[in-house]
C-alpha cells in the first residue's frame, strides 16, 4: 500500500536530551495506527513532528511524499491535528471555533455547515454548538476539537488522546466516527487507554525512550508471548518470607506483589502448580489465570528484558 | 486568512457586545475629560501659537489608537500563546508566520481605526474645531502608519515576553512612554534639552509630527514617512522570525 507518512532517521533533542532517536517508519494510507508507551517516552513529540507543529532536529518527515519542512503549506492542508490540551478560543462558541478553522483553510461556508452538521450529529455535539467553549466540559471540548480538525477534510488525522476527558458514551461515538473515516483517512493516535487501543488499531507502535520497541498488529505483537500466561494468587497473608520463597521458584517469571496478591508470569500452566506446591501451607483466598494482553507487553519489565 | 481573523474579531465583539461597546466608548471620553480638558487649562497654546485643544486633538486620537490596538494584540499574540490556545492551532494552518503576523496586525489596525473614528466624532461634538474632510484623510493616513508601527512594537513585546507580570510591567512602561514621550500631549520643547534631543528621534512620534507639520505648513515629510514604512517592514520581519522561534517551528 502507498505510504501516507514516512519518517527517515528522525531525531528530536530537547535541551540536549534525546527525545526521539533516529526513527524510521512509514504509515500506510487509510490505516489506523495507535502509538503507546510510558509517560515521557516521546509519543506526543512524535505527533507534533508528524503534524508539522515542531521540526525534527535531524532526519526528514514526508507526508504523501512531500517533505514536511520544505513543502510546509502543501502538507499542512493534508493534516488535521488534535492536541492533548484544549486549545479552543474560550470566548468563541464551539461552532465559531470550528468555523474559524474552516475560514483559515478557505472552506466554502455551505460545505463547512454541512460538515459541522454531519460530524456534530455523529458525535452528538449539536446541543453544544452555541455554547462558549470555556463553559462546556472537557469531553465536549475534545469532541469540538475533533470536528475542528476534520473541517478541512484532511487526509491524515493526528490525535493526542482522542477520547481524553470523555464519558463512556462519547468514547463510543468518537470511535464509531474514527473507525468510519478510517480507510478514507489515515488516523494516527496516542492513547493511554489500552482497552481502546486493543479494540481500535491496524497497527500498534510501542514507544520506549524515543525508540520503537514493538511494531505491528496486536496479534503479531503477542505472538512471541502466546505461550505465556499471567497468574495471580491472593493470600490471606503474604509475608516477606513467603514472597521471597515464591519468587525464587525457578519457573516463575517477573514476579511482583501488591499487598497480599502474588503476581507472576509463566511459560506453561504447570508453573502455577509449582507455586501452589510452594504455598500449600498458606491460606489462599483467590486465584486468577489469564492470557497476556497489551498491558503486559507494556510492563516495563517486559519491555526491558522480555519474559525470558 | 485576513477574512478568517476579521470574522473571528467580529464574533468576539458580538459575543461580548455590551461590555466591548461600553469600554470602547468610555475610553475616549475618559481620555478627553481626564487628560485633554485639564491640560488645556495648563497649556493654553502650542509653541507655534495654536490653541491647545486644537493642537492636542490628533495627539489624543493617536493615544486612543495606541490604547485601542493593545488589547487585541495582547490577546491574540500574548495571552492565547502563553495559555496554549488558538495561536498554536492557527500556526498549523498553511500560512507563514509573517503572514500570520500581518493578518493579525491588519485586523488589529482596522479595529483600532474604527474606535478612532468614533473618538473623532465624539471629540468634534465636544470641542468646536474646524476639521475638513482633507484633514480627516490626512489624519487617517498618518494614523494607519502609526498604528502599524505601534502594533508591530506591541507584537514584538508580546512575542518576546513569556511571563504575565513582566508583560504587564513592560506594557505599562511602554504605554506611559507612548502617552507622554511621543509629543502627543506635551511638545518636546517642554522637556529638558537633553531629553528632547533623544525623544525627537523616537520613531513612534514621527506620524503625529508629520501630520502636525502637514496641516500647518502643507508639506509632507517624506523622510520620516519612509523611515516609518521601513521600520514597519523590519519589525514585521523580526516578529515573524521571533514567532517562528517561540512556536519552535
Amino acid at each position: 500500500m502507498e505510504a501516507s507518512i514516512t519518517l527517515k532517521k528522525v531525531g528530536k533533542l530537547v535541551e540536549n536530551k534525546t527525545i526521539l532517536a533516529g526513527l524510521t517508519f512509514g504509515v500506510e494510507r487509510g490505516s489506523l495506527v495507535a502509538i503507546v508507551g510510558v509517560n515521557d517516552s516521546g509519543k506526543s513529540i512524535l505527533l507534533k513532528l508528524l503534524s508539522g507543529y515542531e521540526n525534527p532536529d535531524y532526519g526528514q518527515v514526508f507526508i504523501h511524499g512531500l517533505d514536511i519542512q520544505k513543502r510546509r503549506n502543501e502538507t499542512r492542508k493534508l493534516i488535521g491535528y488534535v492536541p492533548y490540551e484544549n486549545d479552543l478560543d474560550p470566548w468563541l462558541t464551539i461552532e465559531q471555533n470550528i468555523k474559524f478553522n474552516a475560514n483559515l483553510y478557505s472552506i466554502p461556508i455551505d460545505i463547512c455547515n454541512e460538515r459541522i452538521k454531519q460530524y456534530s450529529k455523529s458525535l452528538r455535539l449539536e446541543p453544544y454548538l452555541n455554547e462558549y467553549s470555556l463553559k462546556v466540559s472537557g469531553g465536549i471540548q475534545k469532541k469540538a476539537m475533533l470536528v475542528r480538525s476534520l473541517i478541512h477534510d484532511p487526509e491524515i488525522l493526528i490525535l493526542d488522546e482522542p477520547t481524553g476527558y470523555m464519558d463512556a458514551e462519547s468514547i463510543r461515538l468518537t470511535w464509531d466516527l474514527l473507525k468510519k473515516i478510517k480507510g478514507d483517512k489515515s488516523v494516527i493516535y496516542v492513547s493511554n487507554s489500552l482497552n481502546e487501543i486493543e479494540n481500535a488499531h491496524d497497527r500498534i507502535l510501542v514507544f520506549h525512550e524515543g525508540r520503537i520497541l514493538m511494531d505491528g498488529h496486536l496479534d503479531n505483537l503477542l505472538k512471541s508471548t502466546m505461550e505465556y500466561h499471567q497468574f495471580q494468587i491472593e493470600f490471606e497473608s503474604l509475608d516477606d518470607k513467603l514472597y521471597q520463597q515464591l519468587k525464587s521458584t525457578p519457573t516463575v517469571v517477573s514476579p511482583n506483589r501488591l499487598d497480599n496478591i502474588f503476581h507472576f508470569y509463566g511459560r506453561t500452566r504447570t508453573v502455577f502448580f509449582d507455586v501452589i506446591k510452594e504455598a500449600s501451607n498458606h491460606m489462599m483466598i483467590d486465584l486468577n489465570v489469564k492470557k497476556l494482553g497489551l498491558r503486559d507487553l507494556l510492563d516495563s519489565e517486559f519491555a526491558g528484558r522480555g519474559l525470558d | 486568512m485576513i477574512k478568517a481573523f476579521l470574522l473571528r474579531r467580529l464574533w468576539l465583539w458580538k459575543n461580548r457586545l455590551v461590555p466591548s461597546i461600553f469600554l470602547f466608548l468610555f475610553m475616549p471620553i475618559t481620555i478627553f475629560i481626564m487628560i485633554g480638558i485639564p491640560l488645556k487649562n495648563i497649556i493654553r497654546f502650542s509653541i507655534s501659537g495654536v490653541p491647545y485643544d486644537v493642537w492636542v486633538f490628533p495627539g489624543l486620537i493617536f493615544i486612543i489608537g495606541s490604547l485601542a490596538i493593545y488589547p487585541t494584540i495582547y490577546r491574540e499574540i500574548f495571552d492565547l500563546r502563553v495559555h496554549r490556545k488558538v495561536l498554536l492551532n492557527i500556526a498549523l494552518a498553511p500560512y507563514s508566520k509573517s503572514q500570520l503576523i500581518f493578518g493579525n496586525l491588519c485586523v488589529s489596525v482596522l479595529e483600532a481605526l474604527t474606535i478612532c473614528f468614533f473618538s473623532i466624532f465624539i471629540y468634534l461634538s465636544i470641542v468646536p474645531i474646524t476639521f475638513s474632510f482633507t484633514d480627516f484623510i490626512l489624519l487617517l493616513f498618518h494614523l494607519i502608519l502609526y498604528l502599524f508601527l505601534v502594533g508591530n512594537v506591541y507584537i514584538l513585546l508580546s512575542v518576546s515576553v513569556d511571563a504575565i507580570t513582566s508583560m504587564f510591567l513592560s506594557s505599562f512602561i511602554l504605554i506611559i512612554f507612548i502617552i507622554f514621550g511621543n509629543g502627543f500631549l506635551i511638545e518636546f520643547s517642554f522637556f529638558p534639552s537633553f531629553i528632547e534631543s533623544i525623544l525627537k528621534y523616537n520613531p513612534l512620534s514621527f506620524s503625529q509630527k508629520c501630520y502636525q507639520r502637514l496641516i500647518s505648513t502643507g508639506l509632507l515629510d517624506w523622510t520620516h514617512t519612509i523611515i516609518q514604512i521601513m521600520l514597519i517592514y523590519i519589525l514585521f520581519l523580526i516578529n515573524g522570525i521571533l514567532l517562528k522561534r517561540k512556536l519552535r517551528q
